[in-house]
């Protein structure tokens, strides 16, 4: 999967030591061309009365998809906590139980998609035999999707931030990240 | 957290955080590198008060960039293990250790997680590091019991000077780091070979001050000459041993993966740096351990039944047989290395005269031997040479344990010879290299006295003392460990405790009180009846110091004093001190001025690291890390040495340097030909090295080896796993996430989920018919480990083959055991190789060479840890089944072309 899109992306990457930099816009947009998944529009954050109250977080409770519209290993992209390019995810539905699961098989996870190493792209980057993301096209770092996003093939010091989810009726809701998503120092930072 | 046995991680989850503080603009910045592999990644701290906090703009934060940071690998953002808290002045404070954006070795903060996490070892009394050692420690009535610095210093130096005295210098053991930082090596080592002048040395990996990988050394070739953009530029990164993905991370993610070459892996077990050769075209070879030798024989034989050879490089730059002996008329050739190179050493026409008849130097063997295939053989001499066609392909060869400590002088000519055909060592892009380690920061004090080495090996001159043999023959009083396990790093390794534990707190002399007469003439009846002192300097409590240490003394280690060192391409940088070292924790070289003094010996009394950097460097002349230029290029501008580091942060001087018409001149690599006209007759205060563009030898040349395997197989035979006992070889080595970092590892979560205790790699095949699966708690045990108590002289080649030694009785049968958790992996994601099991080679508490023989090479006194061999039997189940990934470690993204 993705050969194509990672040599996209390695090309952009090709020049960074002349030119010192590599801006996250070139490698989103170098990805998004590729891979025919979907993505869904960030909706209005409709924080209602009643669960907000059931506990209290930082962050957000966003309805992001559909237990029943969820196919096994196909990825649906969304933001999260904010509409902000580093905070993009993705839901999954493993078809294999993982840590902090939910939905009737446990198996329905999602993680940011910028690896906790140094920001490469793993949007395209579900491996699904294995349940990972990953490895990252630049150092190769890879995130064990069933245990957390545990970091088990270096480089990253940090596993891969996971969406805590809830599943009431069909709907899964966004409620909280589960680390901090690279580039930020606080996922709620005010933009 | 103090550990007496083998440690289990107590937690098996990173719980994430929420929020990093960042940085005001005010806060303090400080200049550093990574503490732990040889590669010597620099970065940045940044040191500021409790309660206070940078904003997100550029303008308000020590970074100086805006937040959120939108740019990939710019190395701008500190992750949540990047921050701390640690004491300065007593006072709690914020600490970020992050990667500095430096323009050379990991450029836009690149790291690797060792790095990455570097934070997390700091000294934080209110974190996972708070169980290090606080006060010097003495054991009275068997338990370790505070004493102040005075009486512990002068403690050590009465009972060090009457053994001095009594029994002799030799009887004094030291065992050291050789690698951390030049302060500490230098006061060690002018402590033991300057002043006290023993032989009885041994390092932090190994029994004795022997070579590495003695045969590159020998050829002339510094093993750490290279620039490591050579690794970029190299058509061709042959990695034996040597798994750079793990033993140097940044040099494979930075520059291997810039690179457009292909690379050739020789190794017992998978890693990312197999696949990475089988995708870039190269061959990816899983051999059985100590087996190297045999396929790289082969490979060298195909590329000369062929012609292959580099011809006119190997015209240029081989000695051939009448150069190798011509040393004659100047003196007998009688130190290990010129007797190496005269009994092994072989021109060209007599090397290919040798190859092409020898038997075991054929595809056949290799194939049968080594359990690798005919067409990967030629492939990789085709790979090497392209079939001797122009263009030739730049080739660069990296060398590390795995290979020179299973077989190590035969293993490492072996290569060495394919680096010579291939006309490697001494051109960009085209080097031999050692590919792991660590930093370079060893400073001798003094020169290893090695006439007082009763230890000698067929014809050649004296080795380097075996200081475990030396201790299990009884003669060892005082055996000082500094910083490093002693007990687990050994080979024979449960034997050897057996001796510690029956010389140290099994013996009848057992200190009862603090009072210093009542201690010194305790101890001093102690060494007098044959048993043994042990001092453990240490940042933590392992067990040695716990178990068997007379004295635990706490030191100041990275971070906690102003230190300075090389990395693996020779920059020289600083480590400035960044936070307290916890409680009356001290740097080593002020614990060996104190003791050294006390022991009456001339040593000036240093106030500060600089002043111990300073003195130092007349000791680096003329070799590799030569940075005294630097100090009096400082004193000629009127500044102070340490300014000028810290001006340079993690660019750092690249040694050796030169100071020519008052300028600093850098050197970009070792033995390089291209540079002759440039540095041979360079003007200046300075002297000038051959090795700047010549091979380290009395002609300047490289040489080509007879290496004969049957000094080997000899060995190998003895060792091999027994069918009948339904024995697997058990070989040891590094993974990426823990090797050099494990010590501070186990008090860090986002590695402790991982590797939460001691492993065994098994392959399935070899698994399930023991009924053993990922989790299973398993016992490695050897009930036949050779050791090797006598036999200091050989005479003849037989004289030191271990048939022989078991002949004349020099060899005991011991039997040792491990215990580790097992990890399975699918048959698609498979590691190691059916018959091998693969441990890591050092986790405290479990002596993974407690399975190896301890018969060192004869040929270069190096260990061979990595040979063990053991049944495996299921004992239990592990409380870590389902919370370690067993997704394939060595997959690699697709390869970048342009």
């Amino acid at each position: 999967m993705g050969t194509e899109k990672l040599e996209t992306v390695a090309d952009h990457l090709a020049c960074f030591i002349e030119k010192p930099v590599l801006t996250r816009r070139q490698t989103m947009l170098a990805g998004a061309a590729a891979v025919a998944t979907v993505l869904i529009p960030l909706p209005e954050f409709n924080v209602t009365g009643a669960q907000a109250a059931m506990k209290i977080s930082r962050y957000p409770r966003v309805k992001i998809g559909t237990v029943s519209s969820l196919v096994v290993d196909k990825p649906v992209k969304f933001f999260y906590p904010q509409k902000h390019e580093n905070q993009r995810n993705l839901l999954i539905k493993l078809g294999k139980p993982a840590k902090a699961g939910v939905g009737p098989e446990k198996d329905i996870v999602a993680f940011n998609t910028l690896c906790q190493h140094q920001g490469g792209d793993l949007q395209d980057l579900y491996n699904a035999k294995w349940k990972i993301m990953g490895p990252c096209p630049f150092h190769m770092s890879a995130f064990d999707l069933t245990l957390h996003g545990q970091n088990f093939a270096a480089s990253a010091p940090a596993n891969l931030p996971q969406i805590e989810l809830e599943v009431e009726g069909d709907d899964i809701y966004a409620t909280g990240v589960m680390g901090i998503i690279y580039g930020f120092t606080d996922n709620m930072q005010k933009l | 957290m103090g550990m007496t046995g083998h440690h289990i991680a107590s937690t098996y989850r990173d719980l994430p955080k929420d929020k990093i503080p960042l940085p005001p603009k005010d806060a303090k910045v400080l200049r550093t590198g990574c503490d732990y592999c040889i590669v010597g990644c620099a970065y940045n701290a940044y040191v500021w008060p409790l309660g206070v906090e940078g904003g997100p703009k550029a303008a308000d934060n020590a970074i100086g960039v805006d937040f959120p940071v939108e740019e990939a690998a710019g190395g701008n953002w500190p992750n949540q293990n990047q921050h701390t808290i640690g004491l300065v002045n007593g006072e709690p404070v914020n600490v970020i250790v992050m990667p500095a954006n430096s323009k050379v070795t990991n450029r836009l903060g690149n790291h690797s997680i060792r790095g990455g996490r570097i934070a997390q070892k700091i000294y934080n009394p209110y974190g996972p590091t708070a169980d290090r050692n606080q006060m010097p420690m003495l054991r009275v009535r068997g338990m370790l019991t505070p004493i102040s610095w005075d009486s512990a210093t002068t403690i050590i130096a009465a009972v060090m000077r009457h053994v001095m005295d009594r029994h002799g210098e030799m009887d004094i053991a030291f065992k050291g780091h050789n690698y951390h930082y030049y302060q500490n090596t230098y006061a060690w080592t002018k402590h033991s070979r300057q002043a006290i002048q023993t032989p009885n040395e041994g390092h932090h990996d190994k029994p004795n001050s022997s070579g590495d990988s003695t045969a590159t050394e020998d050829s002339g070739m510094d093993t750490f000459a290279s620039n490591y953009i050579d690794f970029r530029d190299a058509d061709v990164v042959m990695m034996v041993g040597d798994p750079l993905y793990a033993d140097q991370t940044i040099i494979f993610t930075e520059f291997m993966m810039e690179g457009k070459g292909k690379a050739i892996t020789v190794l017992p077990r998978r890693t990312k740096d197999n696949t990475w050769a089988e995708k870039t075209g190269g061959v990816s070879f899983l051999v059985y351990p100590g087996t190297d030798q045999v396929l790289l024989n082969a490979i060298s034989r195909v590329i000369v039944e062929n012609g292959w050879e580099d011809k006119e490089w190997v015209k240029e730059y081989v000695n051939t047989t009448e150069e190798i002996n011509f040393g004659m008329g100047r003196g007998t050739k009688t130190s290990p290395a010129s007797w190496r190179r005269g009994r092994f050493g072989r021109g060209f026409p007599e090397f290919k005269e040798w190859i092409l008849k020898d038997q075991y130097a054929t595809v056949e063997a290799a194939e049968k031997i080594c359990g690798v295939k005919r067409e990967d053989i030629i492939k990789a001499a085709k790979v090497l040479t392209n079939e001797g066609k122009a263009p030739r392909p730049k080739c660069t060869f990296a060398n590390e344990k795995g290979l020179y400590w299973s077989n190590n002088y035969l293993g490492t000519a072996s290569l060495v010879n394919i680096g010579m055909l291939c006309g490697s060592g001494n051109r960009p892009g085209q080097m031999f290299v050692r590919g792991g380690g660590h930093q370079r920061g060893w400073v001798g004090g003094g020169s290893y006295p090695t006439m007082k080495s009763p230890e000698r090996s067929a014809k050649m001159g004296r080795m380097p003392m075996q200081q475990d043999k030396w201790t299990l023959a009884g003669r060892t009083k005082v055996f000082w460990s500094e910083a490093t396990q002693w007990i687990e790093n050994s080979m024979g390794s449960q034997d050897l405790a057996d001796y510690v534990q029956k010389h140290t707190i099994d013996a009848p002399q057992l200190v009862t009180s603090t009072d210093e007469g009542h201690v010194i003439q305790t101890l001093i009846e102690r060494v007098d009846a044959g048993n043994l002192v042990v001092i453990h300097p240490d940042p933590y409590l392992r067990t040695l110091g716990a178990l068997y240490a007379d004295f635990v003394l706490p030191v100041a280690q990275w971070g906690e004093d102003d230190f300075a060192r090389n990395n693996g391409e020779r920059i020289l940088k600083i480590y400035e001190k960044i936070t307290d070292p916890p409680g009356q924790g001290k740097p080593d070289w002020w614990i060996h001025k104190e003791i050294a003094r006390k022991m009456g010996f001339d040593w000036n009394d240093w106030k500060n690291a600089e002043e111990v950097f300073i003195e130092a460097a007349r000791f680096t002349r003329n070799g590799s890390q030569d940075y005294l230029p630097l100090i009096v290029y400082a004193a000629m501008n009127k500044k102070s040495p340490y300014d000028l580091l810290r001006q340079r942060a993690g660019n750092g001087y690249r040694t050796p340097l030169l100071l020519v018409d008052g300028k600093l001149i850098e050197t970009p690599r070792l033995h390089d030909s291209t540079r002759v006209n440039e540095v041979i007759r360079v003007p200046g205060v300075t002297t000038v090295h051959k090795n700047l563009s010549h091979f380290n030898s009395t002609t300047g040349k490289g040489f080509l080896y007879e290496t004969d395997w049957r000094i080997y197989k000899d060995y190998h035979d003895l060792v091999a796993p027994r069918k009948e006992k339904g024995e697997l070889w058990i070989t040891n080595g590094r993974v990426n996430e823990i090797w050099q970092s494990l010590y501070d590892d186990l008090r860090i979560p986002v590695i402790t989920q991982r590797y939460p205790m001691h492993f065994v790699e098994i392959h399935p095949d070899d698994a399930k018919p023991r009924g053993i699966e990922t989790g299973d708690l398993v016992s490695i045990e050897n009930d036949l480990v050779w050791v090797q108590v006598a036999g200091w002289w050989a005479n003849d080649d037989d004289d030191m083959l271990p048939s022989s030694l078991i002949k004349k009785g020099y060899m005991r049968q011991t039997k040792g055991a491990v215990t580790a958790m097992a990890l399975v992996y699918d048959a698609d994601a498979v590691l190691v190789k059916p018959g091998v099991a693969f441990q890591y080679f050092i986790w405290p508490g479990a002596p993974s060479q407690a399975v190896s023989a301890n018969i060192s090479d004869p040929l270069s006194s190096s260990p061979r840890y990595k040979t063990g061999r053991a049944r495996i039997r299921k004992i239990g189940v592990t409380q870590f089944k389902g919370t370690i990934s067993m997704a394939p470690k060595d997959l690699v993204p697709a390869r970048r072309r342009t």
